[in-house]
């Protein structure tokens, strides 16, 4: 195991990916709900209203900032001659996503506590 | 780090593995003494000689220039014939040596880098020169020369190959030691492959394998970059044709003076 800022981006990058698929399989079957109806539809979105999936949504949320934010990483590293300051893009990535999702964070928490 | 008289005593960690013996690897405790000066590998010879005679390594030059002793030094690659002793144990005075990761291990700190070695006779590491090879010399400019620098300093140790995390999941991936040599030899203006070349790295398993980690360029005891040689590998890639065709023509001039525009730009720096 070679440990670096690189590996772990690489490694959130990898299982925020691995989220998001999931996320959109859960996505396909609730929306898919209205081919049987506006009854099966609105089952499902209430079961999904439930106050442990709102505080999932800062998680996909989360996911989604940083799986964004870490590929604009790459794309300046594919562009640019950028390799000297790997390890500040990195903590530039964490801080610009941490930023961003407590932003989007609160007001869902706020709505999630609502109820 | 417990000090006996003038001189301290550390204590090395290091992974054994015996496969005859061994189901997995473990790790055994030395003690030796660290006068300032001592690199890693006298004390690896020392432990050998006078402590446990089984113990394995590799080592050959002790400058720092054929690559076998590379290793896992507490968490980095490193040359450990480079690398003095005080400098690297902890704060508890304690050195954990292991094999470079990622590759098969063989005996104790050696590893199998059959893989390694294979990944690099794919992209062909020898120059392919032109039909019409000068009688004299190939003539080249300071710039042209001063590219290929960073690539041609590798020693082929393969501290890069084994802390990439792509060579950790697949053994397809042609790996950072190869795709750096085929650097060299794309831009390298003697040689008349380089659309060859490139195509052959236009796979799933060739440049576009690399997932940006930079773990080679941390693990590299030369100093050397090569997720930029790969970077512009991937550039060239795509314009391989224009590339091929701009290489024809300036090998038509490969016998003749170079005009230098001022002073040449210096070779040194970058270590």
């Amino acid at each position: 195991m070679y440990r670096s800022t690189g590996f772990i981006a690489f490694v959130l990058r990898r299982l925020t990916g691995v989220a998001l698929v999931i996320y959109l399989l859960l996505h396909m079957w609730v929306i898919g709900g209205i081919n049987s109806g506006a009854e099966t539809f609105n089952d499902r979105m209430e079961f999904l209203g439930k106050p442990f999936f709102r505080l999932l949504e800062i998680g996909l949320l989360a996911a989604v900032v940083y799986h964004g934010v870490d590929g604009i990483r790459l794309l300046i590293g594919h562009y640019f001659q950028v390799t000297e300051y790997r390890r500040g893009l990195f903590y530039a990535v964490i801080v610009v996503s941490g930023i961003l999702v407590i932003a989007g964070g609160v007001p869902i928490l706020l709505f999630a506590l609502e109820g | 780090m417990a000090t006996n008289g003038s001189v301290p005593t550390v204590t090395i960690r290091i992974q054994r593995f015996n496969p005859d013996a061994d189901k997995k690897p473990y790790l055994q405790a030395f003690q030796v003494k660290a006068p300032p000066g001592k690199t890693i590998l006298d004390a690896l010879h020392e432990i050998k000689e006078e402590q446990d005679g089984s113990l394995t390594f590799r080592r050959s030059c002790r400058h720092a220039i054929c690559g076998s002793c590379a290793m896992n030094v507490n968490g980095r690659h490193m040359l450990v014939c480079d690398a003095p002793l005080r400098e690297h144990v902890d704060r508890h005075g304690v050195l954990t040596l292991r094999p470079l990761a990622y590759l098969p291990i063989i005996k104790d700190l050696v590893v199998d880098r059959t893989s390694f070695w294979e990944q690099y006779q794919r992209v062909k590491p020898w120059l392919i020169p032109p039909e019409n090879i000068p009688e004299k010399e190939f003539r080249m400019s300071a710039e042209e020369v001063a590219a290929l620098r960073d690539a041609e300093h590798c020693i082929m140790c393969g501290a890069c190959y084994s802390s990439c995390q792509v060579i950790a999941l697949t053994k397809q991936y042609i790996g950072p030691h190869a795709l750096l040599k085929a650097f060299l030899r794309v831009l390298d203006p003697r040689d008349s492959a380089p659309a060859e070349r490139l195509a052959d790295l236009d796979r799933g398993d060739g440049v576009y394998r690399c997932h940006t980690i930079f773990n080679c360029i941390d693990a590299c005891p030369k100093g050397l970059n090569p997720t930029e040689a790969i970077e512009t590998l991937r550039k060239l890639v795509i314009k391989r044709g224009a590339f091929e065709a701009a290489r024809a023509e300036r090998q038509r001039r490969l016998d003749q003076p170079i005009e230098v525009v001022g002073e040449a730009p210096a070779l040194s720096g970058g270590e």
